[in-house]
């Protein structure tokens, strides 16, 4: 019998890495920094794939590394080396040296933060569970999903492609200033395309389910949502086209809001005037239903924690409220260069770079109405429940195309859609949201229901 | 000769994990051991907001029994470490083979060489100072173009990798690359209008490709194509007669057909084109080849991530669907031979079926003849994304910029216009190719992996296509 361990013992200590953040730190000022900062991380992962409904590839991946900012004057530098021992991390110190020494000063850089304070409790983030799953659980976890997703296709041959990933971790971040912090996170993924041919035709649809605590898993609902979707999915059409109301299902408001606007709030992204939103603060900037709060607080929110990628503490940021433009999300420099709160948005998703602004978890305030509520007050319309674009970060232009959806008249779904996309600038789509449902999906850091637009140019052929 | 020396260790090391899978019980293991350095400058507003140096060193490893797959990754190169993971993804593998229901083998011919690149200047002989002071002149260079430029942003990258590549079959192959890459992305303003242009250089080569006319003012370009976009409109969607320059061919050439051609496809029946292997797919002027051999390109290289030596693909050939892109196990699987197509981004990942060069083959219209034979439609430019879902059958692609054709004649610029269309769709709908060729450097993601890989052709027309405005 083959004994899996994805503990996290076995990876790495909390103590250990944090000790190695709080050397490193020393090192560097040693080397030359005036300031330093050192995040380390020591991860586990283990993830199992189905190709054409059998398991074929399990996978173990192990990933430690450590990234640290120098900061010399108001010049700053950079390195990362992908494993925690000490001679490589050495290395990777004098390198950020030398090349902050080398670099143009900021004269906007003030300092890297410092905090002394109290840090947020925040729960949920470390189901043990997780790192304890065994291959064979996670084997059987797919095989259900699988099995879930065979049962749900009828007469039509199909082919399931599903992977289930788990990972948990250790991460640390301490800099010269007394910031010194260490958390443990896990988190579990199942995903699954359902391919299914009819004679000539083909077509496909997916569903996942991500989160922070093993026994919200439902493998059954993802295969069988999978494959049901996918079944409705033969047979698109073009449609005429023309001005219509377009409603986004959560999974494409997801990646249009999610993308397309939280990326706009990055404050740094504002004050170089290369957001479609800069010089918008305290403004009418959508419809009066659209209020969204960017909460790292949330209990076993896929985007929480109780500090951010600078070890600075983090904090529910009102964003839109009843669509007035109220904060934008920042980081120690940009909070410094706007001299403003910090909000504790510093991103960091690895050792591997320098930390960024973004979103924790991103949620859209629900409304009222399931999706088939939405759906039944359309005349003539469509439903996006997905698409792959993005806007214009500059312009805020989307033309997107709908590659999952359906033509809806007099308030039912009439048939799938092929070739049809949608245009419209992100700062009349804000405004356009005329009706926001209950339909909460909370599977990702972006959390929103569905969305009515009003009147977006459509075109399909 | 160093790294001579360090691919002697490398396969010492190699054989001890393979030799250590296969006493475990296993049939097939391989491994890839790589040494990545990278340094990445970036600079806005002539101040330098990023400069980072990174080391990547690691190994990972797959072991194969009967169907099942293991793969896992160390970033401890010890002998000890080597033979620890090589008995332990072999116990993966055998503990997966229960749950497994297809059963196969994987088999294939295997190769020796060690192919070391000499760029004529490598980046380890310009001092990063030096560096920093091209990426701040590009940086320049595009603010001082025009007083409409309110924010600069320019990112110069370059990757030394060296790899070292074997496997049970017997293969052992050392390979080298060197990729820099320059970007400048320079804002413009005009009263609330604001615009974002985007430049970008990369080949095969050392420093020598920064010193190139193009690298050199790049700033310029882009800041002048950022300035060019403010007079730009939102085009008005509709069904369209569109022209699609090089660059936009190569994207759709590449999501539309390319990644339909990778033959995992074939194995997860995940393809539109699964019945129609060597048949007639578009017209008899269409041909479209991937080449991994051409020289100095960003997708080039002389053997894949499974050692396989590298050859040229010709994926479709006449209108006819010719050849796929093979790893060790597709090829094994669907009786055909291996063509060196499996790439990883990196150790931590395992190789998949990928394209490398990839463009349509040149045709006989002047690129001149065929804007003023077309009566009324848009002509595309420049690449800002594409994707494809080969399993439904659709694609996207979306234009930087472009131009309403009225008349044969170019009018009105336009900017972010997106196709959608179906891969067996597509072909069949272009009605002239042009004689000129063009190839642009890009990246392409599949299943959380980038690799870096070029796209091209030469400008070809599409007849009615929806065109999405905004």
């Amino acid at each position: 019998m083959y004994e899996y361990d994805l503990s996290l013992l076995e990876v790495c200590r909390l103590n250990i890495v944090l000790d190695i953040a709080e050397k490193a730190v020393s090192k560097a000022l040693e080397s030359g920094a005036h300031q330093a900062e050192v995040f380390v991380s020591s991860t586990k992962s283990f993830s199992i794939d189905v190709e054409n409904n059998s398991i074929k590839t399990a996978e173990d991946i192990r990933d430690a590394g450590v990234g640290i900012r120098s900061v010399v004057g108001k010049k700053i530098g950079f390195a990362f080396v992908t494993t925690i021992q000490e001679s490589d991390y050495l290395e990777a110190i004098t390198k950020s040296v030398k090349i902050a020494k080398a670099s143009i000063p900021d004269p906007d850089f003030v300092s890297l933060p410092s905090y002394e304070g109290r840090y947020p409790d925040v729960q949920g983030l470390f189901d043990p569970e997780i790192p304890r799953l065994q291959p064979e659980d996670a084997a059987e976890l797919i095989i259900r999903t699988v099995d879930a997703s065979l049962q749900e296709v009828g007469q039509y041959e199909v082919s399931v492609e599903a992977r289930l990933a788990a990972s948990a971790g250790t991460f640390a971040i301490a800099n010269s200033l007394g910031i010194s912090r260490t958390i443990s996170l896990a988190s579990v993924m199942i995903s699954s395309s359902s391919l299914i041919r009819n004679d000539d035709a083909r077509t496909s649809s997916f569903e996942y389910q991500s989160t922070r605590n093993l026994r919200d898993l439902d493998p059954e609902w993802v295969g069988s949502t999978a494959s049901k979707k996918a079944v409705r999915n033969l047979g698109g059409k073009t449609i005429e086209g023309g001005t219509l109301p377009v409603i986004l299902a959560p999974l494409a408001a997801r990646i249009i809001l999610g993308g397309g606007f939280a990326g706009a709030v990055d404050a740094e992204e504002v004050q170089y005037g290369r957001s479609y939103i800069s010089d918008c603060l305290g403004h009418q900037i959508a419809s009066e239903s659209l209020s969204i709060i960017d909460d790292a607080l949330l209990k076993g929110g896929l985007g929480s924690g109780p500090y951010d990628g600078e070890g600075f503490p983090t904090q529910r940021t009102l964003v839109l409220d009843r669509g007035v433009l109220k904060s934008l999300l920042h980081n120690s420099y940009t909070a410094f260069k706007d001299d403003v709160p910090n909000t504790g948005s510093a991103s960091r998703p690895s050792y591997a770079g320098i930390p960024s602004i973004s979103s924790s978890n991103f949620i859209i305030q629900p409304g009222s109405g399931s999706l088939d509520d939405l759906i039944s007050e359309v005349d003539k319309g469509v439903l996006c429940i997905n698409t792959g674009d993005s806007p214009n970060m500059t312009t805020g232009d989307l033309s997107a195309t709908i590659t999952e959806g359906f033509y809806i008249e007099r308030g039912e779904l009439v048939h799938p859609l092929k070739n049809t996309l949608f245009g419209i600038n992100m700062r009349e789509l804000l405004m356009k949201v005329s009706r926001v449902g209950n339909d909460v999906r909370k599977d990702s850091s972006i959390i929103t229901p569905s969305l009515v637009l009003d009147e977006v140019k459509v075109t399909s052929g | 000769m160093r790294s001579y020396q360090w691919a002697i260790n490398m396969e010492h090391l190699a054989r001890l994990a393979i030799e250590s899978a296969l006493n475990t019980g296993v049939s097939f293991a391989d491994i890839r051991i790589v040494n990545t350095t990278t340094t990445v400058i970036e600079i806005t507003n002539g101040v330098s907001k990023g400069s980072i140096a990174s080391r990547s060193k690691g190994a990972g490893i797959r072991a194969f029994i009967d169907g099942a797959w293991a793969f896992a990754q160390t970033t401890d190169l010890s002998p000890d470490a080597m033979r620890e993971i090589g008995i332990s993804v072999a116990r993966l593998a055998l503990a997966t083979r229960s749950k497994t229901s297809e059963r196969f083998e994987i088999e294939g011919p295997s190769f020796s060489g060690k192919s070391e690149f000499r760029p004529k200047t490598h980046f380890h002989d310009i001092s990063f100072e030096d560096k920093v002071k091209y990426v701040k002149a590009i940086d320049d260079q595009a603010r001082d173009y025009d007083p409409r430029i309110v924010n600069t942003h320019t990112l110069y990258g370059e990757r030394w990798v060296e790899l070292f590549i074997a496997n049970s079959l017997g293969t052992s192959v050392y390979v080298e690359n060197s990729l820099p890459r320059i970007i400048s992305t320079p804002t413009s303003k005009d009263g609330t209008n604001r615009q974002s242009g985007f430049k970008s250089v990369s080949m095969r080569g050392g420093f020598e490709v920064f010193q190139r006319e193009d690298s050199l003012n790049i700033g310029i370009s882009a800041a002048e194509h950022a300035i060019r976009l403010l007079d730009s409109k939102a085009v008005e969607g509709g069904v369209f007669d569109v022209i699609l320059d090089p660059a936009l061919n190569g994207v759709m050439t590449h999501e539309a057909f390319g990644h339909a051609c990778e033959a995992d496809n074939w194995l997860a029946h995940s393809t539109v084109l699964e019945d129609k292997v060597g048949k007639i797919v578009g017209p008899e002027y269409l041909s479209i080849t991937d080449d991994p051999t051409l020289p100095h390109l960003r997708g080039s290289f002389e053997y894949d991530w499974e050692g396989t030596k590298a050859s040229k693909h010709s994926l479709v050939q006449e209108g006819r669907l010719e050849e796929l892109l093979h790893s060790l196990e597709t090829s094994s699987r669907l009786g055909m031979h291996p063509n060196g197509s499996a790439r990883a981004q990196s150790y931590m990942d395992i190789p998949i079926p990928r394209m490398s060069n990839t463009f349509m083959e040149p045709g006989d219209w002047s690129s001149v003849e065929l804007i003023e034979d077309t009566a009324s439609g848009l002509l595309l430019c420049g690449v800002n994304y594409g994707y494809t879902n080969p399993s439904k059958g659709q694609f996207v692609f979306q234009a930087d910029h472009g131009y309403l054709i009225t008349n044969g004649e170019l009018g009105q610029l336009v900017r972010d216009v997106s196709v959608a269309n179906q891969i067996l769709d597509i072909l069949s709908k272009i009605d002239a190719v042009a004689k000129d060729i063009e190839l642009e450097a890009g990246t392409c993601g599949k299943f959380g992996q980038t690799v870096p890989d070029t796209t091209g052709g030469p400008h070809v027309r599409i007849r009615s296509v929806p065109v999405g405005g905004v």
